[in-house]
Parts: C-alpha cells; sequence; structure tokens
C-alpha cells in the first residue's frame, strides 16, 4: 500500500515563549518492507536550528529549537510510505516459549545480543508478578512460543475494553491492569510488561494506522491518528510485531513510525520551552492511501 | 606491642632503630592489620623518618594546637560538605587531621601509573558503549550489566565525535588492605567531586604548619591545577585562544557547592548554575548583565542526568535544555562527557581485566575486591549460598555497601528475594579489613580506617595520557563509605626526593580571593542575589536596631511600675501584633516581653533567623564575588544567629543584637572595601540603601504621625536606631524637636542616615548600571528615583513646622512621607524588570498524548 501521511500539532501558549527546543520522532523508519519518500517539515516560526540523526534504536530524529518570541508553535510533517507484507512467519519452528526465555540468554548471535535490552525494566514499564500472573494462562508449560504470544494478543484485546477518557500518559500500569481499560498505548505497555515478566524481550512500536470510514461515508480529513502496537522477539527468528488493541498482526495499514523501550524512547514531539504559561494542544493525523 | 611479622619486618628496611618518640610513642595501631605509621614490629615506617623530628618536635599538645588552628582556619573559610540554609541548623564542618596521610615516591608512581591507566581504559569503554558497543558484541560484557545501568543513557549513543575524551576528569576511591594493596572501591566518572577540598586542605594546613609544611619534601599541587586548566581550554572547538570556561554547580543547595565556589576562583572559571545559560544557534549562552555571552567549555559538576531537560530527567532545573544537542554539534565541550556514569557501575569490575587486554592491550594494574555481578548465573548462586559472608551494593551510582551479616534472618532472607528477583542489579564483594593510619582524637593519636580519593586529568601535552594529582583526599570510615558523611579527613602528601618549592599560584590563594567577573558579564542571577544580600542584610540591621531599643526599654522598666509608652509603637514597628491585654503592669510587661522575644524564634516569618537565613542564602550564592574576609564575618553572624537560645533572656538577646549590628556593619564595612566598585557591587549598595529608604519612611511616619503614644521617648527611638542619636546632640544642642530631626533625617543629604543622602546615592548608582538600549530617555528606575528626589527637594519646609501642635502639618508631612514612599516601593520589581529578568524556568511541553485504536 502507498499511503500520504500527514501529522499535524499546533501548541498554543497563553504567554509568550522565547525559546524552544524540541525533538520529534515523525519520520518514518525505513525498513524492508516499508519505503519511504521525502518528507515535507514545515515548522512555525521557522526555527533558527533544524538538524537530523539518527538514536540509539536507529529511528530518525528531528531536532529543531525555535528562537523567535512565539504564542503558536506548529509542526506538520507530510511522508509518503510504500508499506509491503512483513515476512510470513513460519510457526513449525516456534519452540516452546521457556526454551525461547532461555535461548536469547544464550545465542551469542548479534540480534539476539541487542534484544536484550528489551528483557529489562524502563520508565514506563516496568516487570511485576501481576503481570506475569496476568499472563499465565496463555503461557501453560510447553507451549510454542508463537501461539501463547498470539493467545495473549487475543486476550487483551477481548479482556480490555478501549476507553480514551480513562487512562492518561501517568497512568501506572497495575491501574490498566486492575479496571481492564485503556487505549492501544496502554495495551502495548501492558503487553510488553507481561512478555517482560515472563523473561521473553518486547519492545515498543509508534506509527500509524489506516482507518476506514463507515461503509457508504467518506474519509473526514484529520481523523486518523498515531497508533501504538508492539513486537516481541523470538529467538531463532526476530522480532514478530502484534497489535493487541485490533488482535491482529500488524500488515500493510500499519506504518511504522519508531520503536523502543516504551513509549518514552519514541515520543512523537517533545520539547522545553522558556516562558508560556499554560498550553492548548492540537494534534490531526491523516493517513490517505494513494492508488 | 604485638610480635613482629618477620615476613613484614624483612621486607622493610629498619631504619629506625631507636625507639619511638614521644608523640608516637602512646599510639597503638591495631594488631595484624596494617597501618600507614607503624610497622608491625612496632617500629616507625622508614619513609616517616624526613617529618619525624619536625613532629616531634610539637609534640602531642603542639599537634592539638594545630588542630585547633586547623578548624579556626576552617571555620573561617566556611567549609561544610552539608550546605543547609537553614541558619540555626548545626552545620557539620568537619576536621582536617593535622598529620597528613604520607605516601612515598615509589608507590605513588606505581599508584599513578595505575591510576592513569584506569582512566585510559575507562575513557574507553566509555566511547566503545556509546559508539559501536564491540565489547558487548564480542561478549566482554554482558549486555544487561550495561543496559540496567541507570547511568547508560541511550540519549548520549554517539552524541561525541571520535576521538574526543570523554572521560576529562577521573577520581578513584581506593582503600588501602591489610596486605598493603591499594584496593580500588569505586570509580568517580561524572563529576568526581573532593579536588576542591584536597585543595583547601593543602592550603590550610600548611598555613597551620607553615615551617613543616615549607621544609617538607612533598609534591606541590599547583601543577596538577594548572595542568587542569590547561586541559580545559584545550577542550574549545571555538575562541581556542581564549576559550570562556565556566563551571556548572547546581548551586548552593547542593552538598558540594563550597568546593565549587572555591575551584571556580582558583581556576578562575565563571561560576554558573543552569538558569545563568541557555541554548540558541547550537551554542551555549551565558545570561549576563550586558546580554549574552559564550561559553566554550563546560566543567560541570551536575549529575549527568539532571544536565538537559529535553533529552535527559525532563524533572531537572539543574540543567540547560539543549545541552546534549550542542555537544553533539560541537557547539560546546563538556568536562566530563554527558554519560559517564555507565563507568561508575560496579559490576564492571569482574570484567576489566579482559576488557583491559582487549581495549588497551594491557595487563590491569589496580586490583579490587573480589567481586561477583549477579546478572551471571553462577555468580548470583555464589552470592546467593554466601550472603552472610559478602558486602553487596546496587549497580546505580552512589549506592551504599551493605553488609547483610549484620540483618536479621528475615530482611537477609528479604534481601535475597531482591536479588533474585533482579539480579543485574546487584554486586556482592569480598568485605575489605581496611587499614588504619593515626588519628588525632580525643587528644591522642588513634588508628583509624582510613580511604583515599585520588585525581586523574587528560594530560593537556600527550593526547591520550592521563596526569595524576600527587595528593588527594582522604577520610576516615568504613571502606565503601561516603566521603561526605566522613567527619575527620587528612591532607595526602606524595614525598618527593627534596623539598619542592612553593608555586606562586598556592600562595596567591592564601591572599583574599580575587573578585574577578564583575563587569558586564556578570551574570544577571549573580546581580539579583547581590541586591537581595543587600536588602536582606539592610532589613536585618533594620530589625536588629529596633528589637535591641525595645529590649532595652524593656529592662529599663520597674517590674511593678510599667509606664513606659514606646513599647507598643516599636511593635507596631517591629510589624508585631500587641499581645492580649494582661492584667496588671508585671502582666503587661511579661507580655511584652514574650512577644518581643518570639523575634528569636526560627518559625516567626520575619523573625531574625528568617531574615538570616535569606542573607545567608543570597550570600552563599555570589561566594566567589565575596572577599574571604566578608566572607569569614558572614561565618561569625551565622555562629552569633545559631548560638541564640529559642526564647533568650532579655539582656542576652540585646548583647547579640549588639553582636549582629556590628557583625553587619563590618560585612558592608568589608564589601565595600575589598568589592570593585563595579556593577556586582553597585547591585548590592542600591538593595541595602532601598530597603534602608523604606524603613526609615516607615520608621518617621511612625513616630511622627501614626504613633499611639507620640512624644520625646519614641524620637528618641528613631534617633538611637539611626544612631543619629551623637550627631542630633552635637548639631542642636537642645530638647528632641521634630522640625530637627526632620531636618536631619529628612532633608540633610551630608548625613548617610537621611532620606536625602540616600536617594542622592541611589541615583548616582542607578545612573552607573549598565543600560540596554541607548535611548535618551531616562529608564523606570531611574524616573522612580528622580520622581522621589523631586519630591523631598521641591517639599515646603514650612508647611511642616510646628508639627506638633498643628494638624495641617501633620497632614502635609504624612503627604509628602507618603509620595516619597510610592515610588520607591515600585523601585525593587522596576530593577529586576531592566537587569535581573533571566528567562522563566524552562518547562516541559507534555506532548504526550495517546492515540486512537
Amino acid at each position: 500500500m502507498n499511503y500520504a501521511i500527514r501529522h499535524s500539532t499546533r501548541y498554543q501558549y497563553s504567554g509568550p515563549v522565547a525559546l524552544c527546543h524540541n525533538e520529534a520522532r515523525l519520520l518514518p523508519r525505513n525498513l524492508p518492507w516499508q519505503v519511504c519518500g521525502d518528507s515535507r517539515i514545515d515548522i512555525a516560526p521557522r526555527p533558527a536550528v533544524l538538524a537530523e540523526r539518527s538514536d540509539f534504536f536507529g529511528n530518525r530524529v528531528l531536532y529543531f529549537a525555535v528562537q523567535d518570541i512565539h504564542q503558536v508553535l506548529e509542526v506538520t510533517v507530510r511522508t509518503q510510505v510504500a508499506v509491503a507484507p512483513r515476512p510470513v512467519l513460519d510457526n513449525g519452528g516456534s519452540p516452546p516459549w521457556e526454551e525461547a526465555v532461555r535461548l536469547i540468554r544464550q545465542l551469542p548471535e548479534l540480534s539476539t545480543m541487542e534484544a536484550r535490552l528489551f528483557l529489562l525494566d524502563s520508565p514506563f514499564v516496568r516487570r511485576d508478578p501481576a503481570l506475569a500472573a496476568y499472563a499465565r494462562p496463555s503461557f501453560p508449560p510447553g507451549r510454542p512460543l508463537l501461539e501463547a504470544v498470539l493467545d495473549l494478543n487475543q486476550r487483551i484485546h477481548r479482556e480490555f475494553a478501549y476507553d480514551p477518557h480513562f487512562t492518561t500518559l501517568a497512568t501506572p500500569l497495575h491501574e490498566v491492569l486492575e479496571n481492564r481499560r485503556g487505549v492501544c498505548q496502554d495495551f502495548a505497555h501492558l503487553t510488553i510488561g507481561c512478555l517482560r515478566s515472563l523473561g521473553l524481550a518486547a519492545r515498543y512500536i509508534s506509527g500509524y494506522l489506516e482507518t476506514l470510514p463507515p461503509p457508504g461515508q467518506p474519509k473526514l480529513v484529520g481523523a486518523d491518528a498515531s497508533h501504538a502496537w508492539l513486537a516481541v522477539f523470538l529467538p531463532g527468528y526476530g522480532w514478530l510485531e502484534i497489535d493487541p488493541t485490533n488482535d491482529c498482526l500488524p500488515g500493510e495499514q500499519h506504518v511504522t513510525l519508531a520503536w523502543g523501550r516504551d513509549y518514552g524512547d519514541v515520543a512523537p514531539l517533545k520539547g522545553v520551552m522558556s516562558g508560556g504559561g499554560a498550553h492548548t494542544l492540537e494534534v490531526a493525523v491523516d493517513v490517505e492511501p494513494l492508488a | 606491642m604485638e610480635e613482629a611479622d618477620p615476613t613484614v619486618a624483612i621486607a622493610e628496611p629498619r631504619v629506625m632503630a631507636a625507639p619511638a618518640p614521644s608523640l608516637f610513642a602512646d599510639y597503638a595501631a591495631g594488631a595484624g592489620g596494617y597501618d600507614e605509621l607503624r610497622l608491625p614490629s612496632g617500629e616507625l615506617r622508614p619513609h616517616w623518618a624526613p617529618l619525624l623530628g619536625a613532629f616531634e618536635e610539637l609534640g602531642l599538645d603542639g599537634l592539638g594546637q594545630r588542630a585547633e588552628e586547623v578548624q579556626r582556619l576552617l571555620r573561617e573559610n566556611g567549609v561544610t560538605f552539608n550546605a543547609h540554609d537553614e541558619a540555626r541548623s548545626v552545620q557539620r564542618a568537619w576536621r582536617v587531621d593535622p598529620l597528613p596521610l604520607l605516601i612515598t615516591e615509589q608507590e605513588w608512581h606505581e599508584l599513578e601509573v595505575g591510576l592513569s591507566q584506569r582512566a585510559r581504559l575507562l575513557d574507553a569503554l566509555i566511547a566503545d558503549l556509546y559508539g559501536p558497543r564491540e565489547v558487548i558484541r564480542r561478549g566482554l560484557l554482558p549486555p544487561e550489566l550495561v543496559y540496567a545501568h541507570p547511568g547508560f543513557l541511550l540519549p548520549c549513543h554517539q552524541s561525541m565525535a571520535a576521538r574526543r575524551p570523554w572521560l576529562v576528569f577521573h577520581g578513584v576511591d581506593l582503600v588501602r588492605d591489610t596486605n598493603g594493596r591499594w584496593l580500588v572501591m569505586a570509580d568517580r566518572c561524572q563529576a568526581p567531586s573532593g579536588a576542591g577540598y584536597a585543595l583547601e586542605n593543602r592550603i590550610i594546613l600548611a598555613r597551620a604548619l607553615p615551617s613543616l609544611y615549607r621544609d617538607a619534601p612533598l609534591r606541590r599541587l599547583a601543577s596538577f591545577l594548572e595542568a587542569e586548566r590547561a586541559t580545559l581550554a584545550k577542550l574549545a572547538r571555538h575562541h581556542q585562544e581564549q576559550p570562556t570556561v565556566a563551571l556548572l554547580t547546581p548551586g548552593p543547595g547542593s552538598d558540594s557547592y563550597f568546593e565549587h565556589a572555591y575551584l571556580a576562583n582558583y581556576l578562575s572559571l565563571s561560576l554558573v548554575e543552569g538558569a545563568d545559560l541557555a541554548v540558541r544557534d547550537g551554542r551555549v549562552w551565558l545570561k549576563t548583565l550586558g546580554g549574552l555571552k559564550t561559553v566554550d567549555v563546560i566543567l560541570r559538576q551536575v549529575g549527568d542526568d539532571w544536565c538537559d531537560p529535553l533529552e535527559l530527567r525532563g524533572d531537572s532545573l539543574l540543567g540547560v535544555p539543549g545541552l546534549l544537542q550542542a555537544v553533539r554539534s560541537e557547539g560546546v565541550a563538556l568536562a566530563n562527557a554527558l554519560g559517564c556514569a555507565v563507568a561508575e557501575n560496579p559490576g564492571l569490575l569482574p570484567f576489566l581485566p579482559a576488557l583491559c587486554r582487549h581495549l588497551l592491550g594491557e595487563e590491569l594494574r589496580l586490583p579490587a575486591p573480589d567481586t561477583w555481578w549477579c546478572g551471571e548465573d553462577k555468580a548470583l548462586e555464589h552470592v546467593l549460598a554466601n550472603l552472610g559472608q559478602l558486602w553487596l551494593r546496587s549497580i546505580a551510582p552512589g549506592a551504599p555497601l551493605l553488609d547483610p551479616s549484620l540483618l536479621a534472618p528475615a530482611q537477609r532472607a528479604e534481601l535475597a528475594a531482591r536479588i533474585r528477583a533482579n539480579p543485574e542489579l546487584y554486586v556482592a564483594q569480598t568485605p575489605v579489613t581496611p587499614a588504619t593510619a593515626p588519628v588525632l582524637e580525643g587528644g591522642r593519636l588513634q588508628p583509624r580506617p582510613l580511604s583515599l580519593r585520588t585525581f586523574c586529568v587528560v594530560d593537556p601535552e600527550q593526547s591520550g595520557q592521563y596526569r595524576g594529582m600527587p595528593g588527594g583526599l582522604a577520610w576516615v570510615g568504613p571502606p565503601g563509605g561516603p566521603a561526605i558523611k566522613s567527619e575527620i579527613v587528612k591532607d595526602v602528601w606524595v614525598l618527593a626526593p627534596a623539598p619542592q618549592p612553593h608555586v606562586t599560584q598556592l600562595r596567591q590563594a592564601h591572599g583574599p580571593i580575587v573578585v574577578t567577573r564583575d563587569g558586564l558579564d556578570l551574570p544577571s542571577r549573580v546581580a539579583d542575589n547581590l541586591f537581595w544580600l543587600g536588602r536582606y542584610g539592610e532589613r536585618l540591621d533594620g530589625h536588629a536596631r529596633l528589637l535591641r531599643e525595645a529590649l532595652q526599654r524593656l529592662l529599663e522598666q520597674d517590674q511593678e511600675d510599667y509606664q513606659d509608652d514606646t513599647l507598643e509603637d516599636l511593635l507596631t514597628a517591629l510589624e508585631l501584633e500587641p499581645p492580649a491585654p494582661e492584667e496588671g503592669p508585671r502582666g503587661r510587661l511579661m507580655a511584652y516581653r514574650s512577644t518581643l522575644l518570639s523575634l528569636f524564634g526560627e518559625d516567626h516569618p520575619h523573625g531574625l533567623p528568617t531574615t538570616f537565613a535569606h542573607v545567608l542564602r543570597n550570600g552563599r550564592a555570589v561566594r566567589d564575588h565575596l572577599g574571604d574576609d566578608s566572607w569569614r564575618v558572614l561565618n561569625c553572624l551565622q555562629q552569633q544567629v545559631q548560638a541564640l537560645p529559642l526564647m533568650p533572656r532579655a539582656g542576652t538577646g540585646r548583647a547579640t543584637l549588639g553582636e549582629i549590628i556590628t557583625l553587619l556593619a563590618a560585612f558592608f564595612g568589608l564589601c565595600n572595601e575589598t568589592m570593585p566598585h563595579h556593577y556586582g557591587w553597585r547591585f548590592m549598595d542600591i538593595g541595602r540603601f532601598l530597603e534602608r529608604l523604606l524603613n526609615t519612611l516607615d520608621l518617621l511616619k511612625l513616630a511622627l504621625i501614626t504613633a499611639r503614644n507620640p512624644g520625646l521617648p519614641l524620637w528618641e527611638v528613631v534617633l538611637a536606631t539611626t544612631d543619629n542619636f551623637t550627631a542630633y546632640r552635637r548639631r542642636y544642642r537642645s530638647q528632641l524637636h521634630p522640625t530637627a530631626i526632620l531636618d536631619l533625617l529628612l532633608f540633610d543629604e551630608g548625613n548617610p542616615r537621611s532620606v536625602g543622602y540616600m536617594l542622592k546615592r541611589l541615583t548616582r548608582q542607578l545612573e552607573r548600571l549598565p543600560r540596554h538600549s541607548l535611548a535618551p530617555y531616562r529608564s523606570a528606575e531611574a524616573r522612580l528615583v528622580l520622581q522621589a528626589f523631586s519630591t523631598l527637594q521641591l517639599a515646603d519646609i514650612d508647611t511642616l513646622a510646628n508639627l506638633q501642635r498643628s494638624a495641617k502639618a501633620e497632614a502635609a508631612l504624612a503627604e509628602l512621607l507618603d509620595a516619597l514612599r510610592e515610588p520607591l516601593a515600585e523601585l525593587s520589581d522596576a530593577i529586576a524588570h531592566s537587569h535581573f529578568a533571566h528567562a522563566e524556568a524552562p518547562r516541559q511541553l507534555i506532548a504526550m498524548q495517546a492515540g486512537a485504536p
């Protein structure tokens, strides 16, 4: 699939801002199944400094500083992306999950060693016996890893309610678990927490999902949104993406922006400013399929 | 004495055949251990020989006197690791032992080679971990050991250009074991502290033991500090001929703030806080009175994590937003680079020998205690099986050493469970029995365990090499304990073949601290602090004078026949609520007494301790702008305030107030004498005279208009609190008269206590402040002062005549005083707006928002 993606963020401050430094992870990654065309970046007021680099995870980071006094900051990134299906997974080779837990610590091969970063606690996701206990029914002894992971993906979709009013960024994982509700980001964190608590490696992925309007209705501009899912490391195979919010394996509709240990590593836009007072925020995302 | 251990006795030649001299005669080192002074045979170690004579001559008493002298010098410098802001809280100054730790030339040579190797090794390791991570890929380090360490900061990945040093300064904590080997207990890689204290200990000991120090064959520290300065300058990418180097401190709230101020002064660096700096155009700028000024190199004394709220800890107010990006684009150089905390991980210890072979192609020289990192299964099982025989610590920077054998079984089981849950976060070590050194305690020498912190800096002349400080900071305490908690520290003397000449730099620091950076490049924050130092100092003085006067009246009263009416008005002047009416004159007197004395209480919102705490806080924040003598006076003031009982007797209180007034006069007098009369001094002076003006106007209004009991006694108070009694008598030779008082305190421009004089002084000072615009108009603050000054000059003195009997004259005076006060009340804000307008504290943009399904 080919998409034209537009991601706009608009901050309005109650007071003047004299200086702000920002970091945006809004440029999609290039991957074997995802090819990005040129991006158009519009920032107003015009930043005095603009620099792109690649971070620890290989994500594309845009740093910019606005040095003129302003009360509104607008950031719009437009990118064309071609997404192909992910490589097909050969189910036959999936070892029992306990074997995978052992292997990930022992395989001397490079990708496995790098994956060990994602076994550990991270700022938004801490391993926890309660998370392990929740995951346990999907992971009976000897069950093949892939089967267990897909079962967990399905259970979270089934047992948790999507509720954009319940959680904020600061809602701790155990509250999400107790109340069985949240948004895509919570479900991704929760699943990562479950897997890590069992000794598996999992990472957070931010991106976009093409949404289809109800049959017969036109698609509204700006109605799409950013999305979050995760990937689990299968020793000997690599990373398998799963989307617990939709109980599916991400496919051509999932456009990958960035990945990291958790949301904190891939926040689309963060910044520190001097002055400004209170602010309001508007975000608009369009994922427009191209012929 | 224990029997000599023959092997050691043979190893150390017996140079000292004579019996131990008297000073050391009673010193009994512990049996079977290693002592810095005594051999197991009981004889003194031969390397003490060159100093024995001199110390022996001093004797125990002489040494005790020198120890007192050292303490006096320390107090004067205001040395404290634990700089609390509260004026009355006990500050834990440490003691500097008069006996230094002696290290032989040969031993030091070996140590220095080992220390500089270690610095090279850790620098190479850090560069690898934030770059290719070869050591992980090749299996030399388990990934979890690095990734689980809180010091491994992902944003620092590839943040430095190749071949730039990460570890510019390296500190190592060492402990000598019973075999006499120095073992590494910890690496200090972020912002190793203590070098400033080592320098100060040296200077103080040199002053307390002048002849002994002068003749002692020991290595001096000056060349190391010169290297430090040269290395910092060489880091600069811009302005390489004359780079601006700043020392970034967390501020006066930090434990080590004194050291930061001391080092900044010694090395002639700008002492700055995060809020003084801003990143613009990829460079770092210092906000000064004259505008923004670039900073090329930052010697940072703020922990890695706290340095950049954009990419590191978002809640940090100590850092500079965008700093890491400025480092990436080589707009500024940091010493040390951000991310170095990763090498402080004690879990690295068991892997260092192999890392050293791989990264440097050398054998690791400095040993460490046997260490197990619990993230490896075999190590974990060993540790859990031997929990009672090992020391344990978390790998987090600064985590304390635990001795599980001291824990109850239940606690130990809990610890084991914690380790099992997150094994990669723990290490265990073989306990170390530390060597002892003689320490003067309780009037005699006693053996105490000692730790040593050493320092290395990148060699400015040989790239890729390090140079050690021939000395360091030694402290008494159990191995692995923090220096910051120690009560006794020692200077460290590295012996040289012959006495070495003094180097001028060291001598220079004996004199008054030279105040620099006081022109247009004065940081705005410093100007702000100096202004408030002036205001609070003057406020304290005004309150102390009024309170002293009130207590004096109180003491003069006959308890059974109370009749002085001024007390009530004095309470008003001191902003105190009058006490509830009491029965009888005695009851009333006691009520007044306790109301007045409440101003000595710590919790009173404008009591003396609170006001002094403001003085001290602002004083500390400009420590490097005050002369040594002014600082000494400030310390005396602090001791006075600290020594105040919560509810002193009126007589004691009055006496202390007298002391406080004198010391404040000494403080400001010394500031006037020693501070260059540049902008910094001007701001302090403006603060003082603005405060005094407001207080004087209020007092005049009270005494002449609003008093409940106006008249002679109150007028006396006015003259007494302004210390103008003598001037009045000499000039008017008459009874007190309001018109004469007004003449003296309002109009006389020659009297430093008069409103006229103070307005003139403010006008002059404001005229000399930097102006930002070239517009021909007066600044807002100049207009306000001019308004007050013309009001005063245009006042019709005749309308004020006959004040006692004419309601019209009273109204005219009230109007005049109000017209004077109004513009002055706005002056403080106007000055702040024009000169101190630092940008607001940076805030986090909450960009984090959850998406749709």
